[in-house]
């Protein structure tokens, strides 16, 4: 009975080690990003599964997690945002609470910095420059003031409820308030931070609620996209003066949820939801192309999108089911599709490495 | 003799109030009781089941740590004394496992979900996992409705008047800052009635070590946020003229307070939520057998559940979320059977029942479900064949304050059981079924923050089950042998999956998803003879699960195995005793699961191989029995976790002390 019992235990231990042997190692080319793509993707909540992917445009080769290859750590919980400035790129990551600041060229992390207040985590979310800082807002209701000489976070400003997207326009701050995680009660406010003296200045009334995107042409106008809490939402696009700080216009947008709005000269390009690029003409204030993409390319749940401004290319991901792996697809500034990477999980930040 | 254990081994029932067929139980008395027989192995659907005097075998605290040696089980745990732990039965969403508590379904409507932590094991006397349903005829209509059950039978008191009470008192102890003292009071009132008291307190820390994985630390992180205060007291009178005339009624109250320590996410400690449960039920039963063998079975019961779960801090006005539930059920089931011939009889169940559930949260429609039950059932014994077959129509009838009702038209689901003796030898039997079975959307998926009209059908499922027995008593070295193998293949239609969206408020529920599953369930026991106060036993269960999504030919997760469900697991228990002395392992092996539906190495949640010990110790002390128990979880300390981001705990101990007055 015992030697019967011995064998089957150790005819376990082998079936355990054939199964552990079907455990897979992850094949990847680390590859020393020059010129090409990062995307950020999200990855989900509680999963510690965002990664940061690079495509190389000269070898045509993606490193599925580039981060992780390079600094032997996983990059967190749900990456939001990144951003070049200068020589280094700056992540923030929502569920970690971290912003991480690595070299842009290498993807080595060069500093982590932890954003909590008193052990309670900030959340940040997105990330602009002026004059070599960088500004991070934050759910907790503020923007951060990092100097990027010394990756030292200076002051906290306090804005408005669960602050997104911010623009950088006419030595002003436009923060978008979005007050989204009050689900039934919004925030509906811009605030304007004086660069000059890093303080909120003035909050801007919108006309609907849940304002997230927020962007800026050469003209003078900022542009705020809002959503309200109609479902399905009825999206309105607010155009702000930006010498006088009040609302110009409200018209509504056919905009995808969450939907950047990239300005790049006269024109700014955002997602519907059905999954349009569209492009609007900031200098005429009118709908420029209601169907970017010419060929048969379909994106199921367009999630962001930027462009290159000097070669007229579009990017755009796709979050295909929310949980498993995404796409980038990119165009052409003809609107074909030139190629598609697979990235991570909700693929929700593009930065074009130059 | 052999030809009499084969009909006792139909008897395994399921029901509380339910007899076995009294023909069988007639010849079991006749079984020589100078060696154990084998294990009764139900013959009809496939069953397992586990007795008290096991758990310790099993280094069980909870239902959940019992049942997951089970053939086809999988149960998702995530972590620690107070974390959520759910039953999947060969690979169906833990929504198609009806749990009954002495015969009456414990229904979750909000969820659908039971939470198997909040079941402690000093009132339970066994619990049985039955594929298909329990092959008794007599029983409410719930428990022909579900794809699997899982049926948990409390202690029932048997004292004669000459010692009118019975007093056990107990404390377990040890890692997560465990107390758990209990106590079980089974008191003869008069000749008709009897009382059984049970009480337990569960006062924990929760906190463990864990090892976090990918983001380079290399010191051990502790789990916080997990402690658990709860307090669970049942009260059950037992009413008994004869032997066809009896009645229970259970009170049962639990109340509890934890903490959920949330995912561990990389570089931050969350401050994670809190629930507390309250909930409250009472059920009685009630049997009557007439001399023409008409049976009747009563079961009513009327339950409140309510739970309050905060999230702080939270960024919105008001700093946290904050929500509160209650859960409301009246339930009445009435169950007729008749043996028309000895080898022929039928039954009809009813069962009504009317829950509501109040969210106290935006713009919540405040549903009403009232859901009837009917069952005809029949089993037929022809010469070495049985057959039994039933039909249950489901009817729901739901309206809401807010908004649309769901609506469903009646559903027709049958089931159609035969086991074939083929030889004349009755230890090898061949067994088959099919079942269609379906789940009705539970209230949160139809209601729950419903910003967008959800129209949801119900979530069909059919089982397809061949199997084999083979049962043998022996005479040498072993005493017995049991093997039991089941190859089955199920089929989920509409699975119901939740849809997320970009849009945090709204996220929705739709039918997408087809499944199908293959697997194969592989059962062995053996038990040696007693020799000079020495025994030892073996159970050895393996499952093989290939469970793939095959709803969209185009999508990257068409037959990929769906998330958290193994390809391979196995299950060994063994133990020696030696007197009064037991000391057993206890051993799961886990391949890996992917949490996601496309099956990438990246999403891989490795297997594991996790070993229990446990050393149980009775002797008299005075003339006081006392029992002793050690029991060691996660003997060799490995981390692992079973839900992505939830690390379960390393080595733990427990140390018990009993006392019987």
């Amino acid at each position: 009975m015992k030697q019967f019992q011995l064998k089957t235990i150790f005819a376990a231990a082998t079936i355990l080690a054939v199964l552990s042997a079907c455990k897979k190692d992850k094949v990847n080319i680390t590859e020393v990003p020059q010129t090409g793509v990062y995307i950020l993707s999200q990855g989900n909540i509680g999963k510690n599964n965002s990664v940061l992917s690079f495509y190389n445009s000269i070898t045509k080769n993606t490193t599925g997690d580039i981060f992780s290859s390079v600094n032997g750590r996983g990059i967190g919980d749900t990456g939001n945002d990144a951003r070049i400035y200068g020589s280094k790129m700056y992540i923030t990551v929502n569920y970690s609470s971290t912003l991480e600041i690595v070299d842009a060229k290498t993807a080595k992390s060069i500093k982590q910095i932890k954003m909590d207040n008193a052990g309670t985590n900030r959340q940040p979310r997105y990330v602009v420059f002026d004059k070599n800082k960088a500004y991070i807002s934050s759910y907790d209701g503020t923007v951060a003031v990092l100097d990027t000489a010394s990756l030292t976070i200076e002051k906290y400003i306090s804005v408005g409820r669960n602050p997104e997207q911010m623009v950088v326009s006419n030595g002003k701050i436009y923060v978008a308030n979005s007050g989204g995680l009050d689900f039934a009660n919004p925030d509906k406010t811009v605030s304007v931070i004086n660069i000059a003296t890093g303080a909120e200045i003035k909050k801007i009334d919108l006309a609907t609620t849940n304002p997230v995107n927020i962007a800026a042409d050469a003209y003078g106008d900022v542009y705020v996209i809002s959503y309200g809490t109609d479902y399905p939402a009825h999206p309105k696009l607010t155009t702000i003066n930006n010498t006088t700080d009040v609302v110009k216009t409200t018209v509504d947008i056919d905009a995808g949820y969450g939907t950047s709005f990239i300005v790049v000269g006269d024109l700014a390009y955002y997602l519907s939801d059905a999954g349009k690029v569209k492009v609007y003409n900031v200098k005429t204030e009118t709908i420029a192309n209601e169907g970017f993409i010419t060929d048969a390319t379909a994106i199921k749940v367009p999630y962001a999108i930027t462009a290159d401004p000097t070669t007229g290319e579009v990017f755009v991901t796709d979050a295909v089911d929310y949980t498993n792996n995404g796409k980038l697809y990119v165009f052409n500034k003809t609107g074909k599709l030139e190629y598609e990477v697979t990235t991570g999980i909700n693929p929700g930040a593009i930065v074009i490495l130059k | 003799m052999g030809k009499v254990i084969g009909m006792a081994s139909t008897c395994l029932i399921a029901s509380n109030f339910v007899l076995a067929q009294t023909d069988s139980t007639k010849r079991l008395k006749e079984v020589p009781v100078t060696a154990t027989p084998a294990p009764k192995v139900q013959s009809l659907t496939p069953a397992q089941q586990l007795t008290r005097k096991d758990f310790a075998r099993y280094s069980a605290f909870n239902i959940a740590d019992a049942v997951r040696s089970f053939a086809g089980v999988n149960v998702k745990d995530y972590g620690g004394i107070g974390g959520l732990k759910t039953i999947s039965v060969r690979s169906l969403g833990t929504n198609h496992t009806a749990v009954l508590f002495d015969g009456v379904q414990i229904n979750d409507a909000q969820t659908g979900q039971i939470d198997l932590s909040k079941f402690n094991l000093n009132n339970v006397e066994e619990i049985t996992l039955y594929n298909g349903q329990p092959d008794n005829l007599l029983q409410p209509a719930r428990a022909f409705a579900s794809a699997s059950v899982l049926s948990i039978k409390t202690i029932r008191p048997d004292l004669t008047p000459g010692k009118p009470y019975q007093v056990q008192v107990g404390v377990k102890g040890g890692s997560f800052g465990l107390i758990n003292p209990y106590l079980q009071w089974q008191q003869h009132i008069n000749h008709n009635w009897q009382l059984v008291l049970n009480s337990n307190y569960i006062g924990a820390n929760g906190r463990y070590k864990y090892k976090v994985d990918g983001d380079a630390s290399d010191t051990l992180a502790i789990r916080r946020n997990g402690n658990v205060q709860s307090l669970q007291t049942d009260v059950a009178l037992y009413y008994s003229k004869t032997d066809s005339n009896k009645f229970n009624i259970h009170l049962n109250y639990y109340n509890a307070k934890r903490g959920l320590p949330g995912p561990v996410v990389f570089y931050s400690e969350l401050p994670g939520q809190h629930l507390n449960n309250n909930d409250l039920f009472v059920q009685a039963g009630y049997q009557h057998i007439w001399k023409n063998s008409l049976k009747l079975l009563l079961s009513s019961k009327l339950s409140q559940l309510k739970t309050r779960y905060l999230d702080s801090p939270y960024f919105n006005t008001k700093g946290y979320i904050l929500e509160n539930y209650k859960q409301r059920e009246a339930y009445q089931s009435a169950a007729l059977s008749y043996a028309i011939t000895n080898a022929w009889e039928v039954s009809y169940a009813v069962d009504a029942s009317y829950t509501t559930v109040d969210a106290y949260i935006d713009k919540y429609a405040y549903p009403a479900r009232f859901t009837l039950l009917n069952v005809l059932a029949s089993s037929f014994k022809l010469g070495k064949l049985q057959l039994q077959g039933n039909l249950l129509h489901t009817n729901i009838h739901e309206s809401v304050q807010k908004g649309t009702a769901f609506q469903q038209k009646a559903v027709l689901s049958p089931t159609l059981v035969a086991t074939v003796q083929p030889f004349s030898s009755p230890n090898f039997k061949l067994r088959a079924f099919y079942k269609n079975a379906f789940r009705a959307p539970t209230l949160d998926e139809l209601y729950y923050y419903a910003a967008v009209k959800r129209v949801i059908k119900p979530e069909f499922v059919y089982q397809y089950d061949l199997g084999t027995t083979y049962s043998k008593n022996l005479n040498g070295f072993l005493e017995y042998i049991v093997l039991t193998a089941d190859a089955y293949y199920n089929n989920v239609h509409n699975k119901i999956l939740a849809v997320p969206s970009r849009n945090p408020a709204v996220f929705s529920f739709s039918n997408l998803g087809k499944v199908d599953i293959k697997g194969l369930d592989v059962g062995f026991r053996s038990q040696t003879r007693l020799y000079k106060g020495w025994q030892a036993s073996l159970n050895i269960n393996y499952t093989y699960q290939y469970a793939v999504d095959v709803s969209d030919p185009t999508a990257a997760t068409y037959k990929q195995q769906i998330p958290y469900t193994p390809k391979n697991t196995f299950a060994l228990n063994a133990g020696v005793n030696y007197h009064d002395l037991g000391i057993y392992f206890n051993q799961v092996l886990s391949a890996g699961r992917y949490y996601t539906g496309t099956n990438q190495p990246e999403y891989l949640v490795p297997g594991y191989a996790l070993s229990d010990a446990s050393a149980v110790y009775k002797f008299i002390s005075g003339k006081t029995p006392v029992t002793t128990s050690l029991e060691v979880s996660n003997l060799f300390n490995k981390n692992y976790s079973i839900i992505r981001s939830y690390p379960m705990p390393g080595r733990s101990y427990r140390l018990s002390f009993q006392i019987t007055i």
